[in-house]
């Protein structure tokens, strides 16, 4: 093994020098040196501090609402469509929930809102961003359909979704978001990153029944979604249709997205396995109810109605 | 010799030099780098510079043939100092060793100097007083120029904590339709030229940063659905690739900055609040209905202002005769600006108006400003002139409009030759405004030589130079 040379020494070391101050300037001593370095310390943290206080780069700009309430109750009626009874039980229906937990509802009816000529199902998103403004503090928005009923009263509706750890644990990652297409719902999403909850049938997203979270992307949300030339489009399933566009097209709507299995807010009065109502889901609905062809909706729910008022007498 | 392994560059630079058998070095030297032959930390035994020797000479004998005591700094060090600096020898064939012989140092040539001579003997014949005023008024000279002159003023300008210029990024969409829908002539090259280099020259001074984006028209833009939308894309990239921008500035390639004294800061930003209108109703050329009155809306998205805050303002643009104008416009990084970015370019909406929608992006933006309540609320407007003044031509031939026309004794900001690629002379027009902008900004130094030595020379013998 051989190394490199050693480094050649000289034979001549170099002579001593006379001792020097290592300071090279004579009238800084050590002693000033040090309460130099400590002033210059002190200013320059004084300058730091300062520019930090006065840096507003991190204050907050909007403010989260209080939660009073927690949740608002959004139904759209419309008495002349489904009659005035059907109309009344699924107000009592709505109250006697929203008492039992504390929450506030609102009914607005189907011809509130100007709609210009398109199907009167828009009504729904003007009716959420009402609420918005209604109820500047609740902590989230539900809107549940009209041909649906609240089956279970014991579990606050936070207690059965919308806890973060519960949202995060049940919502359902990388499924196509409507079915068979490219576009996939997130799968690093947590339940505190969701603003709006949803669920899937059959079809696609399903509108009958959605959570949207209070704040500046909800309003965000709703009045996009009710954008004119979304409603002059003429979908074939108009809201619905242009919900489903505007997740598969706008990551800043998918990605605060939650599609949860769709009994956990939106059974279905007949359907699989997934989507059928079974004794203990919390909603059921029956979707479609009223339209041409198809027996109305007091009609379909008719067997429901007793459930639910005995459910809620007893607990 | 032989050698144990193949040499290698040593550490001071140069190669080692590997003729050990040959005594004398100096003579037969293989190096390449002047540096390591001349370093004082060289020691092999043949080879001595004069100045270690000059040293070993005073000093090893005990007896130093001049006074240690009562000496300057300057006296005392400038031999060792000397030394250690590095020289080029401008002689190579005859090296000075030996005797050193008096002034014949490099330095040597100072001490010659009567003007040297004098100010050290009149440096130490002023009173303490005197020379620590001295050095207090060389110490804020010095700060002076550090901060305002040197090249670190370019640093303390961009930083967070000083002048902030790291959160601004100028875009400049440049190569407009380069070579593909028509070609490039030398107009058009020289457009290009000066506007990337007035930007290049305000962001250097200013410490901002500046993207040039191509916009030149691309297969994945030329789709039916989706031509020359790029403006959205490049923003986006750009919040993406400076992450402590917090403004970004879209410029279109036919702009120039006209002040390049002017900061963002203190021209714009420093008091935002002040300086825009949030009420349409102000100037409205759109004719729209502003604000909302839907019952559905909260008062905040019914009020003309929005919340009225300087901090909700996320967007930053100014109106033209024709509506609102992007060729120079500011966004701000927010949650906001991603969900503009990300709206603003609709399938469905495109579908059903790209052939109303000529202005493309501007028209788009009309389209949300007025539908959604949510655009309206962060958005503001800058009157036009203060970031995108008009030449005459556009908005009105005469060019007298105060409200959108340049004005010179204003001293606007950024000129905007917008539409003069139909029927006008883009070229011409930016050359004008370049010319006006160097002549507007002469330093004091060029005003004096052409305001008064020239034109008195003009007065007296009657002929026009050029100084």
């Amino acid at each position: 093994m051989h190394f490199a040379y050693p480094s050649r020494k000289s034979s001549n070391p170099p002579p001593f020098r006379p001792r020097q101050s290592r300071i090279p300037i004579p009238t800084l001593r050590k002693g000033r040196l040090k309460s130099i370095a400590v002033i210059a310390t002190i200013i320059i943290g004084s300058f730091w501090i300062i520019s930090k206080l006065f840096d507003s780069r991190d204050a907050p700009l909007f403010r989260r609402p209080s939660g009073n309430p927690p949740v608002v109750l959004v139904t759209v009626l419309d008495e002349r469509k489904h009659g005035m009874g059907h109309s009344q039980s699924i107000r009592e229906n709505r109250e006697q929930y929203a008492k039992r937990h504390g929450y506030e509802t609102m009914f607005v009816h189907a011809g509130d809102y100007e709609l210009e000529e398109t199907a009167g199902s828009w009504a729904r998103t003007p009716a959420m961003r009402h609420a918005l403004t209604n109820f500047p503090e609740c902590r989230y928005v539900w809107f549940l359909d009209q041909d649906a009923y609240i089956m279970e009263p014991a579990k606050s509706l936070e207690e059965r979704l919308l806890e973060p750890d519960l949202l995060g644990k049940i919502m359902r990652r990388d499924i196509s978001v409507v079915p068979n297409s490219i576009i996939k719902t997130f799968s690093h999403l947590k339940g505190g990153d969701i603003e709006l909850v949803l669920t899937q049938d059959f079809e696609g997203l399903s509108t009958g029944s959605l959570v949207v979270r209070n704040g500046e992307w909800a309003k965000f949300f709703l009045e996009t979604w009710f954008d004119p030339l979304y409603r002059s489009y003429k979908f074939r399933k108009a809201e619905e249709h242009a919900l489903e566009h505007m997740v598969q097209w706008h990551p800043t709507i998918l990605s605060k997205l939650a599609v949860v299995p769709q009994r956990t807010i939106n059974s279905y009065i007949k359907g699989n396995e997934e989507e059928g109502f079974q004794e203990g889901d919390f909603v059921v609905r029956a979707a479609g109810c009223g339209r041409e062809g198809a027996p109305s909706c007091e009609e379909q729910l008719s067997k429901y109605r007793a459930t639910w008022q005995q459910a809620f007498s007893q607990a | 010799m032989p050698l144990s392994r193949s040499p290698s560059p040593i550490p001071g630079g140069g190669w080692p030099s590997h003729d050990l058998d040959h005594p004398d070095h100096s003579t037969k030297d293989n190096r390449t780098s002047p540096a390591s032959r001349w370093s004082p930390a060289s020691n092999s035994p043949g080879f001595v510079p004069w100045e270690s020797a000059a040293i070993r000479k005073t000093e090893g004998k005990g007896y130093p043939s001049f006074s240690t005591q009562n000496r300057s700094f300057f006296q005392k060090h400038m031999r060792r100092i000397s030394s250690s600096l590095p020289r080029f020898n401008h002689n190579r064939h005859t090296p000075h060793f030996g005797k050193e012989k008096p002034g014949r140092g490099p330095w040597s040539v100072l001490y010659k100097l009567p003007m040297v001579g004098r100010i050290r003997a009149g440096w130490s014949r002023r009173s303490r007083r005197t020379r620590s005023f001295l050095f207090f008024l060389f110490i804020i000279l010095a700060s002076l120029y550090i901060f305002y002159h040197s090249p670190m003023a370019y640093h303390w300008r961009r930083s967070a904590s000083f002048g902030g210029g790291e959160k601004f990024v100028i875009v400049l969409g440049a190569n407009v339709e380069g070579g593909v829908m028509e070609w490039k002539g030398a107009r058009e090259w020289a457009i290009e030229r000066d506007s990337i280099r007035n930007k290049k020259r305000y962001v250097a001074r200013w410490g901002y940063d500046l993207e040039i984006v191509d916009m030149r028209t691309k297969k994945r833009y030329a789709h039916e659905w989706r031509q020359s939308w790029e403006k959205v894309d490049h923003i986006r990239k750009t919040l993406r690739k400076y992450p402590k921008a917090e403004w970004v500035w879209w410029l279109d390639l036919n702009t120039l900055v006209m002040e390049p004294s002017y900061s963002l800061q203190t021209h714009i930003f420093d008091n935002l609040a002040d300086k825009v209108y949030r009420d349409i109703n102000e100037y409205n050329p759109l004719n729209l209905t502003h604000p909302f009155t839907e019952a559905y809306l909260d008062s905040e998205a019914r009020s003309p202002v929005g919340d009225g805050k300087e901090e909700s303002i996320n967007l930053l643009l100014t109106q033209d005769c024709m509506g609102l104008n992007l060729g120079s416009f500011f966004v701000r990084r927010s949650a906001w600006s991603d969900r503009l970015l990300d709206m603003w370019w609709d399938p469905v909406a495109y579908e059903q108006k790209h052939m109303q929608w000529n202005r493309k992006e501007q028209d788009a933006l009309e389209q949300m400003y007025s539908s959604q309540p949510w655009i309206r609320q962060h958005t503001a407007f800058l009157p036009q002139r203060m970031i995108n003044s008009f030449p005459p031509g556009a908005c009105g031939e005469s060019g007298d409009d105060p409200r959108f026309h340049y004005q010179r004794e204003d001293r606007d900001f950024v000129i905007n030759t917008a539409g003069c690629e139909v029927g006008r002379d883009c070229w011409g027009e930016i050359y004008h405004y370049r010319e006006l902008s160097y002549y507007l900004n002469r330093s004091l130094w060029e005003r004096f030589k052409e305001d008064l030595v020239a034109v008195i020379w003009f007065k007296l013998t009657g002929k026009k130079v050029k100084l």
